[in-house]
């Protein structure tokens, strides 16, 4: 699995990277040492500077944020409300950790807001959730679905395309935090640590989330096999 | 091992499967694990099923992929957020050091004390206050009033933060000069109304003449129409130099060079000429200066040329000047532009600017012979 640039960061700064080398770690050290400049230079009141950091990994964000969301509208809000939280508090950020380490936590805890005020509203969990798209999305399927289509499989195809419906039904009953820390440790490859780092947990809260939320998952997935 | 210890180990493994499978476990444990699956048929399929089941989620496409395919949320993102942050304004700007971080700190712990401190501050403050006042008012008086009264003149770090929005010329009914009605996009807009007397007026036009990289070519040029009234204030008549030496724009130097010719001509202007009648890349400015040089004899035939030589030295006729410098007659200064036209009149690239230049040496010499 590649990894995205957060698990880097949070692999660097937990200490139990596997996966970086020495040539990524001089790359990282170089960006590392521009971010600062910007980040000082935003802290100063430089719009552009704030620009380009926003531009530097928006993308991350958004993708995680539309990962553990599932619909776009409920993303597009938590950028909206990550990066300006970013801009409110940017003067009180110390250089303790990486300004992506910090950004994610941010990321991780607006999404996990929005998803426990989701859980709240009864009313706003059914209607165009990542779940029901797939009912009407049968079509372009094999389209898009490379690694199903390569095995030129009708029956593993359609069981493909029934374990996505019924893991994203069963990702919509986890509670906020255990879909939040399934979706950080499978999809996003972080360590347990790492997660609880972002959540400002435990690692021991952590684990019995990630071991609840699987074993709910499989539950849910387990007459399929 | 019994039935039960068996199915306690079991149940010890299966809660560790799970971890194992996604690589969260310490040394000791994966060992453990291991050592057990290879002896336990059941807990070995259990283990299958766990890796099964997290190869099958890596898997499954992202929700990301499937719900903004095109990218295109990101743009509408992106545009969203600096809107808001257009409507935010500027953001907090990191303190540097906390003033008195110590005193708030104990003020915070010791509420009863700090209030009473500031009881007898206010005390002191007032008393000694009231003392000082009843004073008679001594000498440093004036220089406190000098300081409270604000500047009236627009500071160079103003003006050279400043973007002119843009600038109006309307003629004055009563004034020599033209009214000016000067826009200003400084840290904060301001308006400047007036005429060419005003010194604000006169400095923002003189910046925009200077700084012409900063201004377009129309804007310097109109500039240069309104200030060549004043061209005798010497700011003025620094900023049309500059214009006349630096300007990009030929056209300006052409306007700058006819400003300095209605102000009278001085070493300074004369040194400018002669920089532009050797260096200026366009023949309609070389021709300009042949002119302005050529007026400035006839004008002033006994002053001499002395002050321009130290930056006369790529000129080829510096040896000669040099010697009727030492002589001490007038004539050096009239021979210095002669032998700057003779070269002008054989190695000028424009054929127009030779003709001028053999004109103007047949000019020079009929006044001679007067």
């Amino acid at each position: 699995m590649s990894l995205p640039r957060w698990a880097l960061a949070f692999a660097d700064e937990s200490g139990q990277t596997s996966n970086s080398d020495s040539a990524l770690a001089s790359v990282t050290s170089l960006a590392s040492l521009e971010e600062r400049v910007l980040v000082e230079q935003a802290q100063a009141g430089s719009r552009p500077a704030f620009e380009e950091l926003v531009r530097r990994y928006d993308r991350d964000v958004l993708r995680l944020a539309l990962n553990l969301m599932k619909r776009t509208e409920d993303a597009r809000d938590v950028y909206q409300e990550a990066f300006l939280k970013v801009y409110r508090n940017l003067h009180r950020f110390r250089f303790e950790c990486s300004f992506y380490t910090w950004l994610y936590r941010i990321v991780t805890n607006v999404c996990l807001d929005h998803l426990r005020r989701r859980q709240a509203r009864p009313e706003d969990q059914a209607p165009e959730s990542y779940a029901t798209q797939f009912e009407e999305a049968g079509g372009d399927f094999f389209e898009r679905q490379r690694e199903y289509r390569a095995t030129l499989d009708p029956e593993r195809t359609l069981l493909g395309l029934e374990i996505k419906k019924r893991l994203a039904v069963a990702m919509e009953r986890l509670s906020p935090r255990e879909r939040v820390v399934f979706e950080m440790k499978h999809y996003q490859g972080l360590k347990l640590r790492a997660i609880g780092d972002a959540l400002g947990t435990s690692e021991e809260t952590v684990k019995n989330s990630l071991f609840r939320a699987t074993r709910k998952l499989r539950s849910e997935l387990g007459v399929l096999r | 091992m019994s039935a039960g210890e068996q199915k306690k180990s079991c149940e010890e493994i299966a809660e560790l499967l799970m971890f194992y499978a996604c690589d969260e476990l310490q040394e000791q444990e994966r060992s453990k694990v291991e050592e057990h699956v290879a002896v336990c048929e059941a807990c070995r399929k259990q283990l299958a099923e766990e890796r099964e089941f997290q190869k099958t989620i890596e898997l499954l496409p992202h929700a990301a992929d499937e719900l903004d395919r095109a990218g295109l949320l990101l743009s509408q993102c992106r545009s969203e957020l600096a809107e808001k942050l257009d409507d935010l304004g500027r953001p907090a700007v990191k303190e540097k050091v906390a003033r008195f971080g110590w005193f708030r700190g104990w003020m915070i712990l010791h509420p009863a004390w700090s209030a009473a401190a500031l009881v007898m501050l206010g005390l002191v403050a007032g008393t000694q206050y009231s003392q000082w006042s009843s004073r008679p008012n001594q000498g440093t008086a004036p220089e406190q009033a000098m300081n409270v009264r604000p500047s009236a003149r627009l500071t160079d770090d103003q003006l050279s933060k400043m973007d002119v929005a843009g600038i109006n010329f309307t003629p004055s009914p009563y004034a020599g000069s033209k009214n000016v009605r000067v826009r200003l996009n400084t840290e904060q807009p301001m308006e400047l109304d007036g005429n060419l007397d005003d010194s604000n007026v006169r400095s923002v036009l003189t910046f925009v003449v200077k700084n012409g990289e900063r201004f377009d070519s129309g804007m310097r040029l109109d500039c240069l129409d309104a200030l060549k009234t004043h061209a005798e204030d010497s700011e003025v008549r620094s900023a049309l130099l500059a214009a006349a030496r630096k300007d990009q724009n030929p056209a300006v130097r052409l306007k700058a060079l006819e400003a300095l010719r209605d102000a009278g001509i001085d070493s300074t202007v004369r040194q400018a000429l002669l920089e532009a009648l050797q260096h200026d890349s366009n023949p309609g400015v070389r021709v300009e200066a042949v002119n302005l040089l050529v007026r400035s004899l006839e004008q002033a035939p006994s002053e001499q040329l002395a002050p321009m030589l130290p930056n006369t030295i790529e000129m080829p006729a510096v040896p000669m000047i040099q010697a009727a410098t030492r002589n001490g007659t007038s004539e050096g200064s009239i021979e210095n532009v002669i032998q700057a036209l003779e070269n002008l009149q054989h190695s000028d690239p424009s054929r127009y600017v030779r003709l001028r230049s053999a004109a103007a040496l047949r000019e020079i010499s009929a006044r001679n012979d007067q």
